[in-house]
């Protein structure tokens, strides 16, 4: 409250300063304390004022108005109750409007400007209000300038046609890389239907050699030699025999035999017979003389598997 | 009061999961399983690395299904791992400007066979074409068989591919073998006309033949069908119900299976064997068999004056963008007489 007192007390020798050089500031003041529709006026407490002064000055404290701070007391003085009290916006903002136009006015120092300050403040606010109520516009330009929509316009253009090119020049590549790749149809064409039948024919072959073999070994059993013999014996026949029955026309089925030599008797496990891993030639007699250097390794078939091929 | 124990109650223990070191020789027939990687060479686009996953797939169980190979990886990484690992084929795939290619090559020096993809399907295209397509889940877990057709005896470029495609799948024993373990099939059907080979991958079904669709997919499904309508069950079984198309098709396509298969398939009733397709469709050319692994003199080429253009430095080199770009020029070039070129 002491403050406030002393602020009073130095407001009230500035108001004296001030209220004594405008002249146009007082009767602005009428001005605007007759203007309606500005909210209601309410008698306040000199030292409140001072009080709210003290803060609107702070409030506004732009470069502007530091400069004109002081000497805006009398406008200060004016707008303060309007400020705090009004409920107008609208008013509030025509008067802080008002506020820089009339300081504007007051370098030059003309007094009818001041005059026409209520219709010019009341027509900038309406002009506010209605650009701030129409909002975002549609168009993309927005509200620009004649001439700049020009050069957007243009621009616009320009980057059309880039992305036209990229365009194309994406689609061409993207054909590029689905070369060959092709949707099949959704029926069977003739061509695929040949195509299943030969399939079918050579998996038919296939079963009914396995059903032969595997019937027929149905009632020995491998491991005793007597049956082992007859059942190695029938598996060549049939086997060739199956196949010879597909003359060199069409088709060859990958099917082999287990049968290594051509002397009965061996075995059908695979690590019983004498040539188990061991088909490299030059493995066969690893017991009769050390070559050198051959290996005898599960993975180490390198060699043999060229000698394969041929 | 002591809680009752219930001695006959049974101890859940986890089955140990023993990790089963993958098979490099066949048990039964004591030949090496022949095990292949499936890789690409150079940037690949999305189509494209699906038709790799597709072909992996298919040479499954005995194949690196994620194998990953990084940009810097070139032939050579590729070899010394397979070494160890008992890989013997890979399958190559690129692509050019003109076309996507495909190595067939035999490890670690063997020769190399190079196609190019007039057109291929992807495995999901296919699938989208099909009404019904199916998938068993255990259609991966055995390897296919190979059927080759059309490829005569004469020429020894097209018997040297037969070959390789044929020692690509592992063996099978027809007394041993499983007729349930025989899922799939890869079919080669060379034509000789335009010299193009069909490729395509088939699942096999079997059939019962002579037996009603409906007692089928009642026994099949063991869905207790509808009998509002009916008087009686004998009317369920006997009702004569529409013959599909296929009936005149699975009369040449019947066996007797010498064990029962699944429920339907008895051993001594006959059954038809039903191929729908899965997997990639691919129509190859054969462009090229090299000695060596992408290396080493062409056996065989079918443009002829690329090859005499060739020098030796060139050959050795495995920069395949070379390569292919010389088959490229090839083909403004007229083409020349096979024969002469198999007979070198």
């Amino acid at each position: 409250m002491v403050e406030e007192t002393q602020v009073r007390d130095f407001g009230n020798r500035m108001n004296k300063r001030k209220s004594g050089h405008k002249k146009g500031g007082n009767k602005a003041r009428k001005k605007q304390k007759q203007f309606p529709g500005m909210g209601e006026r309410v008698k306040i407490d000199p030292r409140v004022k001072k009080f709210l002064r003290k803060k609107a000055r702070d409030y506004n404290s732009d470069d502007e108005d530091t400069e004109e701070g002081l000497a805006k007391g009398v406008e200060d003085d004016n707008l303060l109750p309007e400020y705090v009290i009004a409920e107008d916006v609208g008013g509030e903002e025509a008067e802080e409007l008002g506020n820089e136009e009339d300081s504007d006015e007051e370098g030059e120092g003309t007094l009818p400007g001041i005059t026409k300050l209520g219709e010019g403040s009341r027509a900038f606010r309406n002009a506010f209000k209605s650009v701030i109520k129409k909002g975002a516009s549609e168009d993309p330009l927005g509200p620009v300038l004649s001439g700049h929509k020009k050069l957007v316009a243009e621009k616009l253009a320009e980057e059309e046609v880039e992305r036209k090119a990229k365009g194309d020049a994406k689609k061409e590549k993207k054909l590029v890389a689905e070369k060959g790749h092709v949707k099949p149809a959704n029926f069977l064409d003739t061509h695929e239907r040949f195509l299943i039948s030969v399939a079918t024919k050579g998996v038919v072959k296939l079963f009914n050699a396995v059903n032969k073999a595997q019937v027929a070994q149905k009632g020995l059993n491998p491991l005793r030699s007597k049956d082992a013999k007859v059942i190695n014996k029938r598996k060549k026949d049939a086997f060739y025999g199956e196949l010879r029955r597909a003359p060199s026309a069409s088709s060859t089925v990958k099917v082999n035999t287990s049968e290594g030599d051509a002397e009965g008797g061996t075995p059908s496990w695979a690590p019983l017979r004498d040539n188990y891993m061991l088909t490299n030639p030059k493995m066969k007699d690893w017991d009769k003389k050390l070559d050198s250097g051959v290996e005898d390794d599960i993975g180490g078939m390198s060699d043999d598997s060229s000698s394969d091929e041929d | 009061m002591a809680r009752l124990r219930n001695k006959n109650r049974k101890v859940f223990s986890k089955p140990s999961l023993k990790k089963k070191a993958a098979p490099t020789v066949d048990h039964v027939t004591g030949d090496k399983i022949p095990k292949s990687f499936v890789f690409s060479r150079g940037k690949m686009p999305g189509s494209l690395r699906q038709l790799q996953m597709d072909l992996r797939k298919l040479m499954l169980p005995f194949t690196a299904l994620n194998l990953k190979e990084k940009k810097r990886n070139n032939l050579r990484d590729f070899l010394n791992v397979a070494g160890p690992m008992g890989v013997t084929h890979f399958l190559m795939l690129s692509k050019t400007d003109a076309a996507p290619y495909l190595k067939v090559a035999r490890t670690p020096q063997g020769p190399t066979v190079t196609f190019k993809i007039n057109q291929y399907s992807l495995a999901s295209d296919i699938t989208q074409s099909q009404l019904r397509p199916r998938c068993p889940p255990d259609l991966y877990k055995n390897p296919p068989l190979i059927v080759l057709s059309g490829f005569g005896s004469g020429e020894q470029h097209l018997k040297l591919t037969t070959i390789m495609f044929q020692n690509m799948f592992p063996a099978i024993d027809i007394n041993t073998v499983k007729l349930s373990s025989c899922q799939r099939i890869v079919l080669l059907n060379y034509n000789k006309d335009t010299k193009l080979i069909d490729f395509r991958h088939y699942s096999i079904r079997l059939q019962p033949v002579g037996v009603s669709r409906r007692i089928r997919k009642f026994v099949q499904n063991h869905q207790v069908p509808d009998l509002r309508s009916l008087q009686d069950v004998s009317d369920f079984i006997t009702k004569a119900g529409y013959g599909s198309e296929s009936e005149g098709d699975e009369e040449a396509a019947t066996v007797t299976l010498p064990c029962d298969l699944g429920r339907v398939n008895r051993a001594t009733s006959k059954s038809a064997v039903k191929l729908q397709e899965i997997g990639p469709r691919m129509t190859l050319q054969l462009l090229k068999v090299e000695e060596g692994l992408c290396s080493g003199t062409i056996i065989f080429s079918e443009y002829g004056t690329a090859n005499d253009k060739k020098t030796p430095g060139k050959e050795n080199q495995k920069n395949q963008g070379d390569e292919e770009n010389e088959d490229d020029d090839g083909d403004d070039d007229d083409e020349q007489e096979d024969d002469d070129e198999a007979s070198e």
